[in-house]
């Protein structure tokens, strides 16, 4: 599939709609309206080009933002799941426990538990670029020249 | 000192693994878990086998706004390297990737960008 200039711009900006909370949260079908699409061809065209539906896009989004409140600590839970536009705890609950593995309480107390330095996300949750590296086992790298010596054999 | 790892950020290692490798054709070379994550890289099988793709989750703020930008401004954020663009073009389409536009030629290159469906654009390139 080709999009054009103008359907790519329109994708991204349907994707800058989904990640906003405002009181009142646009519809998928509204959201497509917006950017002057069918809602059919905008499910289909934001699949293609960004992997997931605007559905789970928005999902994400929003459980993304939660993760980084939480671990900031400055919030509780129930502060969370408002922020990032639920309005049932339980809900909010059910659905970061079954995505993320463990909940929103949990999460936060990890998060506050693996904190080293106050104000800074820790590298555990949100690893900066290659940081995940140092994490690795000894064995994982070799050096190049091992490496070289290996495939010439 | 030698260039042997460079890094993608993907909004989800998973479904990046199945496109870089089941879509694009690399191949995995390593797979450690590490945490919530995992330290993930991916070779091309016509080489170098040394040379990896870190693929590696966009979870940090900065990582995210920085990729959401790039991506939005169509700049793509890595080039590969191809022997026949208009073969990989039709191959790769064929395949459901997206693209911006269909092999063009820009200087000395043809090139085309398609979208990893991962959060990022990625150029193709054929030199003339």
């Amino acid at each position: 599939m080709i999009v054009t200039r103008d359907t790519f711009r329109r994708l991204c900006r349907a994707r800058d709609l989904l990640v906003e909370i405002p009181e009142e949260r646009l519809s998928i079908a509204e959201i497509a309206q917006k950017i002057d699409v069918s809602p059919f061809h905008f499910i289909r065209q934001f699949q293609s080009l960004f992997g997931v539906t605007p559905h789970q896009y928005r999902i994400r989004s929003r459980l993304d933002r939660a993760k980084l409140l939480l671990a900031t600590g400055e919030h509780s839970v129930t502060d969370v799941c408002m922020e990032v536009g639920f309005s049932s705890l339980g809900s909010f609950s059910d659905l970061f426990t079954r995505r993320i593995g463990t909940s929103p309480s949990a999460y936060q107390h990890q998060a506050r538990v693996s904190v080293q330095v106050p104000g800074t996300l820790p590298q555990k949750l949100f690893p900066g670029c290659l940081s995940l590296m140092g994490c690795l086992p000894p064995t994982a790298f070799r050096n190049f020249r091992e490496a070289l010596l290996t495939t010439a054999r | 000192m030698r260039i042997r790892i460079t890094s993608i950020m993907v909004d989800n290692q998973e479904k990046a693994l199945r496109f870089y490798t089941d879509v694009l054709g690399f191949q995995k070379k390593h797979d450690f878990p590490v945490g919530d994550y995992k330290w993930l890289t991916v070779v091309s099988p016509e080489g170098p086998k040394e040379l990896e793709l870190a693929l590696e989750p966009n979870a940090n703020p900065a990582g995210k706004t920085f990729q959401e930008a790039m991506f939005a401004q169509g700049i793509p954020v890595a080039a590969f390297e191809v022997d026949d663009i208009r073969y990989e073009y039709a191959r790769l389409k064929a395949r459901g990737v997206v693209f911006t536009g269909e092999p063009a030629k820009a200087g000395p290159v043809t090139i085309a960008v398609l979208s990893d469906t991962c959060g990022n654009l990625i150029q193709l390139y054929q030199p003339a």
